[in-house]
């Protein structure tokens, strides 16, 4: 008897199939599993790898980025990262709120991908390949009168890369960059735009209730807010005359257009809520009513890290 | 009817007008007092006020610390302002003073502002008075705003502000143009209050 023979060759055959099969799924799913977790490191490993670039030289792509401030912002964002500034009036909070997660989780993920985008004027980042307009590297560093975004070039050339690469409804009309657009529907974000941004760069699983115009349906905001925080990071899209109280005025529009990070719920005296939350680069705190919270809020998203052991 | 349609779009124009000009002149003293109380208040505590309702009775107050900003609202006609001012070590008779003074001329918001001119962190006073006198129902509330300098700044031939004095490029803040009242002063009108 010999392998030769049909018979025992298609048996051979099966049974070979039935092993790879049994033996070897579990294996390559795994693996797989491996492959599909959330990158972190850690703030050493990021300023390790920025000391190796102490010397960049200057980008022949971003003309208006001076090597050694664009070094100086990278090293301050990672040693604070909830320095990170979006800038006074633009629309850039969506993309600041967001760098809170490379910035606090993976640094040396945000690091690699800034250097690279620097050297050579494209670089890919989680599933999104990056290689901004030419107006977009033109304009890169010579933003102004944003109060401290104007002294910090690798904050205008994240922001600006992110806003010119990721589109969504909003910025239908105006898709290319012209000088002015960061204050405009150029920089847009709503709120399916931000969570994808999330998943695509960082590769977090996002967790979303909310919407653009409506709010999400929430009976107790305490429990479900202080719930999601114990989970993972949590976004808020908030309307941003309510955050910053104003009533100057009987016709309000009544939209989100600000995202933040929340910090902390507490509950505090008189039913109230102690709401921390970051945003302009830096920690708030205000106490609120719930009834007032839940007005705030039109979108919640939850970040959470994918692991190897799918927990 | 179409008449009278006209005769308040022409008065709400001409106040607007005339509260631009006249304002700063009218007010000097009482602006120049709040400007000076606030800057040196600041230096003993950050801190920035705003009046969030349109009767002038709510006021927001937020305290900036090295490593968080705490946001409260109080009612003035309460204690509440009083006891927490206290409980942050704020010299409180004199930041009442400030609320108040800032209540009688409707002003709406008083902060200390950062910019930068030759990669130079410099600061300025920000302070929003609202416009009240005529407000037509339907269009977006005006503020007055006034920017005080510590240091005399540049001005073009229309007495518009410019970033600096080489560069001929005319300085905006939160996107709106300003002009001179004088060498320290600016103002302009805006939608936005802060």
């Amino acid at each position: 008897m010999s392998l030769l023979n049909p018979y025992i060759r298609t048996v051979f055959c099966v049974l070979l199939v039935c092993i790879i099969w049994l033996g070897g799924t579990p294996a390559f799913a795994y693996d797989a599993r491996n492959t599909d977790t959330t990158p972190v490191s850690t703030k050493k490993a990021a300023l390790d790898y920025l000391a190796k670039h102490r010397q960049l030289p200057e980008s022949k792509y971003w003309l208006n980025v001076d090597p050694d401030r664009f070094v100086q912002n990278l090293k301050n964002n990672i040693e604070n990262p909830l320095g990170i500034y979006e800038g006074r009036s633009t629309n850039f909070c969506a993309y600041a709120a967001l760098s809170y997660l490379p910035l606090h989780h993976d640094p040396l993920g945000y690091t690699v991908f800034m250097i690279e985008l620097y050297r050579n004027g494209k670089a890919m980042y989680g599933k999104e390949y990056f290689e901004p307009s030419r107006e977009v590297k033109l304009a890169a560093g010579t933003l102004t009168f944003k109060g401290e975004l104007d002294v910090r070039p690798a904050d205008q050339l994240w922001f600006m890369a992110l806003a010119d690469h990721f589109k969504g409804y909003l910025n239908f009309f105006d898709k290319n960059y012209n000088s002015g657009d960061e204050n405009k529907l150029w920089a847009a974000v709503n709120f399916a735009k931000f969570n994808r941004m999330i998943r695509r760069l960082f590769n977090y699983d996002v967790v979303a209730v909310g919407s653009d115009l409506f709010r999400p349906g929430i009976r107790d905001i305490y429990e479900y807010l202080s719930d999601r925080l114990q989970k993972g990071t949590v976004a808020l899209f908030v309307n941003n005359l309510d955050l910053y109280k104003k009533n100057h005025t009987s016709l309000k529009i009544d939209v989100p257009t600000h995202f933040v990070i929340l910090l902390d719920v507490e509950e505090v005296d008189d039913d109230k809520i102690a709401v921390t939350y970051w945003d302009y680069g830096f920690r708030s705190r205000q106490i609120l009513s719930p009834k007032f919270l839940k007005k705030l809020i039109f979108g919640i998203a939850l970040c959470t890290k994918k692991t190897a052991d799918g927990r | 009817m179409p008449f009278v349609c006209f005769a308040i779009l022409l008065c709400s124009c001409a106040s607007r007008k005339v509260f631009t000009t006249n304002y700063y002149s009218g007010n000097e003293k009482v602006l120049t007092s709040i400007e000076q109380s606030y800057k040196k208040l600041y230096q003993q505590k950050h801190f920035s006020v705003a009046f969030t309702d349109r009767s002038f009775n709510y006021v927001s107050f937020e305290i900036l610390t090295d490593s968080i900003k705490y946001i409260y609202e109080f009612d003035i006609r309460e204690n509440k302002l009083h006891d927490t001012l206290i409980k942050y070590n704020f010299p409180a008779p004199e930041v009442i003073s400030l609320v108040m003074q800032m209540r009688s001329i409707q002003c709406s918001w008083i902060h200390n502002l950062d910019y930068y001119t030759n990669n130079q962190k410099q600061s300025m006073v920000f302070m929003s008075i609202r416009h009240i006198s005529f407000h037509l129902p339907f269009t977006s509330e005006k503020y007055y705003i006034l920017t005080f300098y510590s240091q005399p700044q540049y001005y073009d031939s229309e007495g518009r502000l410019l970033a600096n004095r080489r560069l001929r490029k005319l300085r905006k803040i939160n996107d709106d143009i300003f002009h001179r009242i004088n060498d320290k002063v600016c103002y302009t009108v805006s939608e936005r209050f802060r």
